[in-house]
């Protein structure tokens, strides 16, 4: 094992550790409640740059994959009853069919095609739980929690835990591509597709695989979505929001490095909580909208470029 | 006198001291909302906002409650879900407060009502609907008209009904709430017999309904029930004045949200006329109780400062009714306890400014008050004659009724 590695998974380990403390620790909720919508961003934020980032195909159908988790926890609740954990399990193969199919959609289209194509995926998948009644179609349905898992003492602090966990297994594939030969081939598919294919890289495979990790991951944060809320309802699970939102956070990240989109989802979520309940009026709108601004003309590579422009010799690390 | 004695003598003179200090300065009561000021709901939510804060400076300048004066806080929920819950978790856990009112409208208000449930904290509703038909807290209050399930769709096809209307067509939008009135009214329409010749869905983002009406006229119902949003409620609106629904047609409307709003019912003008409209309030001889004109007269001032609804009959004076209603329980009880207040709220009939109000098992009305209002004689560009009587009779409950349907709706509409 790589000193790298070493210094992950032990970071990873104090970082688990930390929030199952917390968690066990602290009786205010409301930390919990603000955390988890941040630890829920971040791995949205993670997922999409697995695409948009390393691939360069950029998906506006965030909320669609988010959507689709929400709504399988709920068909899976309504149903069965079943257990979170297996509604995060199956929400996530749900998301990997659909970045399948996504996959496909890359083999004919391109750039600016594709994002709309994403954004399409994203109303067709909204229409048809909107027509699903058994789910509770346009009207929403309300769910109740099952009882809270030992040790944790409120569902929302074991839902805290779990988002942490899927922070830690989506922020370790993603580091993972980053440094395997996947990483390297879809930078350089990136870079120009057709000279890839040329030289041998296995482009179809490739995006197949980012989109299908990708949309897996991003489904799986959906899924315990459904309960945090104890709700859903198509206008809210498939809110664009979470696509801008996503698309910023990594933007403002920097998809270069996997820390990238990790820095920004923290900045920009802990920054809408913040706003949320300090400002709360439209201005906090407008102060999103004045940060996003001043990145893109400020850091147009995102934190991960602005800390290298100071720091050249970290461009060259891993 | 022992040493425990002596102590316990000092520690109740200090206890008492402190207390009569702490009279003049105790700190305020805090109620703890949300409130929609971005996103799709934020100009109903602004509007409500406005007519609690009225309440807030009124019972303030009386004096507050027990002495202690009222504080909001208030933080926006962008009309979304996802919001909600941390709000009401820091609304408790951090800023402490002592009361809840909802959000506006029933999407923001769903999730947060386990949490209020499990801490067993009272809530007090802010127009949302059925809400608490699956969680049953026994204490939440909602502050709105509707009262039992069915009483909105029977108000309206019980007139058509009694029009002579024996078949019913449905249009309704895909949207939460459109989705949960039409869904009663089928079930109504069949409890009273009446056929549903036409029942069609459209997406939310419909702008073009000429189609849709023409296919709705090719089924010739008696009635018509719209369940739409300000933006269809306008377009379908357009499409009935271009293509018309025919004589058969005893009555229209319903349902149809935006209707309410001043700037929709100025723009729409006598397009108006004819439909029949739910509403919560409207300034017709029934509907002034004590306080209520003294009501419009400072918001008709400050809504125009706030910029929100300048005529504000929908949400705001229900917002001033919450805070009625809170006052009435926390000055009767003498007491802040959730459930102390709770019992009375549910035990007693209370007088506001939107007629007398008493709550049902399920924190709902107990009596509907969702008024069914017919425009009539209503001028293109003209917003302050919405402020006159007459111009939207009230057809039902009959107990606020001010005037008889005109019928057949070709008829009224001229």
């Amino acid at each position: 094992m790589r000193r790298s590695d070493i210094a992950f998974w032990t970071g990873a380990a104090l970082f688990l550790l930390a929030v199952l403390l917390a968690s066990l620790l602290l009786r205010n909720e409301y930390p919990f409640f603000a955390g988890y919508v941040i630890l829920q961003f971040i791995v949205l934020a993670v997922a999409w740059s697995i695409l948009g980032g390393a691939a360069g195909y950029v998906n506006f159908g965030t909320n669609a994959f988010f959507g689709a988790g929400v709504y399988t926890a709920v068909f899976l609740t309504k149903a069965f009853g079943a257990p979170l954990l297996v509604q995060i399990a199956v929400a996530a193969a749900v998301g990997s069919l659909l970045g399948f199919a996504v996959g496909l959609l890359t083999l004919r289209m391109q750039g600016i095609f594709f994002s709309i194509a994403t954004i399409a995926l994203a109303i067709i998948i909204e229409t048809t739980v909107m027509n699903w009644r058994y789910v509770g179609g346009a009207a929403g349905i309300q769910l109740q929690r099952p009882p809270v898992t030992a040790p944790f003492d409120s569902y929302v602090k074991m839902l805290f835990f779990v988002q942490a966990l899927l922070v830690v297994v989506s922020v370790a594939i993603t580091r993972y591509i980053q440094h395997s030969w996947i990483g390297r081939g879809l930078q350089a598919l990136k870079d120009d597709e057709l000279a890839a294919e040329c030289t041998g890289v296995p482009t179809l495979r490739l995006k197949m695989l980012a989109c299908v990790l990708s949309g897996a991951l991003l489904a799986a944060a959906g899924a315990p979505a459904a309960m945090y809320l104890q709700y859903a309802d198509p206008s809210s699970a498939f809110n664009l929001n979470y696509s801008v939102s996503v698309l910023a956070m990594a933007l403002i990240g920097g998809t270069a490095h996997w820390i990238g989109p990790v820095l920004g989802a923290i900045l920009l979520g802990s920054t809408q909580q913040v706003l949320a309940v300090t400002i709360s009026s439209e201005v906090n709108v407008l102060v999103l909208g004045i940060m996003l601004v001043l990145f893109v003309v400020g850091a147009p590579k995102g934190l991960i470029g602005l800390f290298r422009s100071f720091s050249p010799r970290t461009g060259a690390r891993k | 006198m022992d040493r425990r004695t002596l102590l316990g003598g000092a520690m109740a003179v200090a206890a008492l001291g402190m207390t009569s200090a702490s009279r003049a300065d105790e700190p305020p009561i805090r109620i703890g909302m949300s409130m929609p000021q971005t996103g799709g709901l934020a100009a109903g939510g602004k509007a409500s906002l406005l007519g609690i804060e009225i309440w807030r400076d009124d019972v303030n300048a009386r004096g507050g409650l027990l002495g202690r004066k009222v504080e909001l806080v208030v933080y926006d929920d962008k009309s979304s879900a996802s919001e909600t819950p941390a709000i009401y978790a820091k609304l408790l856990d951090v800023d402490k407060v002592d009361l809840l009112f909802a959000p506006y409208a029933t999407v923001p208000t769903a999730p947060i009502m386990p949490l209020v449930k499990q801490r067993g904290m009272l809530l007090m509703g802010n127009f949302s609907f059925q809400v608490n038909s699956k969680i049953h807290h026994d204490m939440w209050f909602n502050n709105a008209p509707w009262g039992p399930a069915d009483a909105w769709a029977r108000g309206f096809l019980g007139l058509g009904q009694k029009a002579g209307g024996k078949t019913v067509a449905m249009l309704s939008a895909d949207q939460e709430f459109a989705q949960n009135l039409i869904t009663t009214a089928r079930d109504v329409a069949k409890k009273m017999d009446l056929s549903v010749v036409f029942d069609q869905t459209y997406p939310p983002s419909t702008a073009e309904f000429s189609s849709i009406i023409r296919a709705l006229n090719a089924a010739k119902p008696d009635i018509v029930y719209v369940a739409s949003y300000p933006p269809d409620s306008a377009a379908i609106l357009r499409a009935v004045n271009e293509i018309g629904v025919g004589d058969n047609v005893k009555i229209f409307g319903g349902a149809m949200v935006g209707l309410q709003f001043a700037g929709v019912m100025e723009n729409l003008g006598s397009l108006l006329n004819g439909v029949v409209n739910y509403n919560s309030w409207l300034p017709e001889p029934s509907m002034y109780f004590d306080g209520t004109k003294a009501f419009f007269e400072t918001y008709s001032k400050r809504a125009v400062e706030a910029k929100v609804d300048p005529l504000g009959y929908y949400l705001p004076p229900y917002g001033f009714a919450m805070g009625q209603l809170i006052e009435q329980a926390v000055t009767a009880t003498k007491s802040l306890d959730q459930k102390t207040l709770a019992k009375y709220l549910r035990e007693h009939v209370h007088k506001t400014i939107v007629g007398s109000i008493e709550f049902a098992e399920d924190g709902e009305w107990k009596e509907t008050a969702t008024l069914e209002a017919q425009f009539r004689g209503v001028k293109d560009k003209n917003l302050d004659q919405f402020r006159s009587s007459g111009k939207q009779v009230i057809l039902f409950p009959e107990r606020l009724k001010t005037g008889e349907l005109i019928t057949p709706f070709e008829a009224a509409r001229n």
